[in-house]
């Protein structure tokens, strides 16, 4: 098998380098030179295309050429070891964030971020929400012990810039006219209710109490974060959010909620 | 919930989820790509679950590399039985090449040099997916664009040696055969004359790019003349073994793709009339 081994090992590098791998295949006219150049191109096509799928308003904001050259610099960087092509951009964000600048303007780094929130939230897996009932139905003197669980597909997203009015238009119209966008650190939360993915923005204290409950903390705990942010009624802000996730549907029902 | 596929089918694809949610469609069958829904929820289990109650469905995979000189990679094989285990498909398909080495994935279906040496790698391996699955594994010769210096034999003869070594069971796909024939200069009949009918279990037929040097296994347009044909000979020699159209761009609306699978209905009808009336 050293000789098949060798031969893939040989072929995989001229399509990873569109280099030639002379002596490997046998000429047939002009088939050799077009048939290898088909593989290289369809290679960079195709994960191209993959990278379009899941960075859509990355895409949109940069326009075809733009992203295209971006994509080839992290195709070569980056090759796929994944099964599946639907995860094939999972570091570029972090190939954004490392210099040299590949970017026109920084905040579209926070674009890429939210594209792949989205994206990882689509088909993350679902849970039943918690609702109001079942909460009303909680013992308020229960709930300093209750670990309340977050839905699997929230993701909870640092972003440095107001990127979201911008992604909200270039999402919608492909074509529409954008200003860049305000610098604001904050944090951007992603999740997935039914089959519809959501998002909206998280101030800092809301990010906290939810970071808090992500690490599988009590109710009580979450409370005692909220206050070390210097909140002055860390008990009503919150019962406040917790309402809010149960509206927003961001918690889970516990197995016995679940029937 | 297994049940048996025959007819005729199409590959399920996301732009007519809603189609098949709907109402019910003129297809006897499903397939579904693996890949697109090992995931863990939301949309695509969501219509696979759905649709699934409604048609019976086989597996087809894309990454499976089963010529790779690289181990099996037992996390996909792991997910994919779970999937098997979900979806009951009346089998689980995949390529006959390899798609990288060194743990990258090209993301591409690579042809396999066709010697004793790949044979005998490919042994053990397809009856460790075998045994694995639980349910049938079919292997689909793929369209090739350039041929090695360490091929040994054609094609066929390497196709038929390990259906006789290995006892796996074909998806002939009769446009990959006219794909390959075309770049390679090779009787497309011949390669079908060759194949063993007993195991061919399913058709693909598509439609493909032609760049006049060579042409290209795109399936983004119709099913051309030559395939027609292609297939005639396919249902003479193998019977109406149940087929399906592959289209994976340029998705036109499944009345199209539906009235496209009609004509395929009526090509096998009027050669399984034929042999009749011949018999």
């Amino acid at each position: 098998m050293k000789a098949t081994g060798e031969l893939q090992r040989r072929f995989q590098h001229a399509i990873l380098t569109e280099d030639f791998a002379p002596g490997l295949f046998v000429a047939e006219g002009r088939e050799i030179a077009g048939g290898l150049g088909l593989y290289l191109m369809a290679y960079r096509a195709r994960l191209l295309s993959a990278l379009r799928d899941n960075f859509p308003v990355l895409h949109r904001a940069l326009g075809d050429e733009a992203f295209a050259e971006l994509a080839r610099d992290y195709i070569d960087a980056h090759p796929s070891r994944f099964r599946s092509i639907r995860w094939f951009g999972d570091e570029l964000t972090a190939f954004l964030d490392a210099p040299p600048e590949r970017l026109p303007h920084p905040a579209l780094a926070d674009v890429a971020r939210m594209d792949w929130a989205i994206r990882s939230a689509f088909d993350a897996a679902g849970a039943a929400p918690l609702t109001l009932s079942d909460l009303a139905a909680l013992a308020p003197e229960r709930w300093p012990q209750r670990r309340f669980a977050l839905l699997p597909s929230l993701r909870l997203v640092d972003l440095d810039w107001a990127v979201e009015p911008i992604w909200r238009v270039l999402n919608e119209d492909a074509a529409a006219e954008t200003e860049a966008p305000d610098p604001l650190a904050h944090v951007l939360l992603v999740w997935r209710p039914e089959l519809e993915c959501l998002w909206r923005s998280a101030g800092p204290v809301e990010a906290i109490a939810l970071r808090t409950l992500a690490q599988g903390a009590r109710f009580a705990e979450c409370c005692t974060a909220i206050a070390e942010t210097g909140e002055p009624d860390p008990a009503t802000t919150a019962a406040g959010l917790l309402q809010r996730w149960v509206i927003d549907g961001l918690l889970v029902k516990n197995q016995a909620e679940n029937g | 919930m297994s049940q048996a596929v025959q007819g005729f089918g199409l590959g399920l694809r996301t732009d007519h989820y809603s189609d098949f949610v709907a109402a019910p469609q003129r297809v006897d069958w499903l397939e579904i790509i693996s890949e697109n829904y090992l995931v863990d929820g939301g949309k695509p289990l969501h219509f696979l679950d759905l649709i699934r109650r409604d048609y019976p469905m086989a597996m087809h995979g894309v990454s499976l590399s089963i010529g790779s000189t690289d181990p099996l990679d037992s996390d996909y094989l792991r997910q994919l039985k779970a999937l098997v285990a979900r979806v009951e498909p009346a089998w689980v398909s995949d390529h006959l090449c390899w798609t990288g080495t060194d743990s990258l994935n090209l993301h591409d279906l690579l042809p396999l040099p066709y010697s004793e040496a790949t044979l005998r790698h490919l042994v053990p391996r397809v009856a460790q997916v075998q045994d694995l699955l639980g349910c049938p594994f079919l292997l689909e010769n793929v369209s090739s664009y350039v041929s090695y210096r360490a091929d040994e034999m054609s094609e066929w003869e390497f196709i038929g040696e390990l259906v006789a070594r290995t006892g796996c069971q074909l998806l002939l796909d009769v446009n990959n055969i006219y794909v390959s024939s075309v770049n390679h200069g090779f009787d497309p009949q011949v390669f079908i004359d060759a194949i063993p009918a007993a195991a061919v279990r399913q058709i693909h037929l598509a439609g493909h790019e032609d760049h006049g040097d060579y042409i290209i296994d795109t399936h983004d347009h119709p099913i051309c003349d030559a395939v027609w044909d292609l297939y005639a000979y396919s249902v003479r020699r193998f019977g109406a073994v149940p087929t399906m159209i592959e289209r994976d761009d340029h998705i036109p609306p499944l009345g199209e793709l539906i009235a496209e699978l009609d004509a395929v209905r009526v090509v096998a009808e009027r050669v399984v009339a034929e042999q009749r009336q011949a018999a």
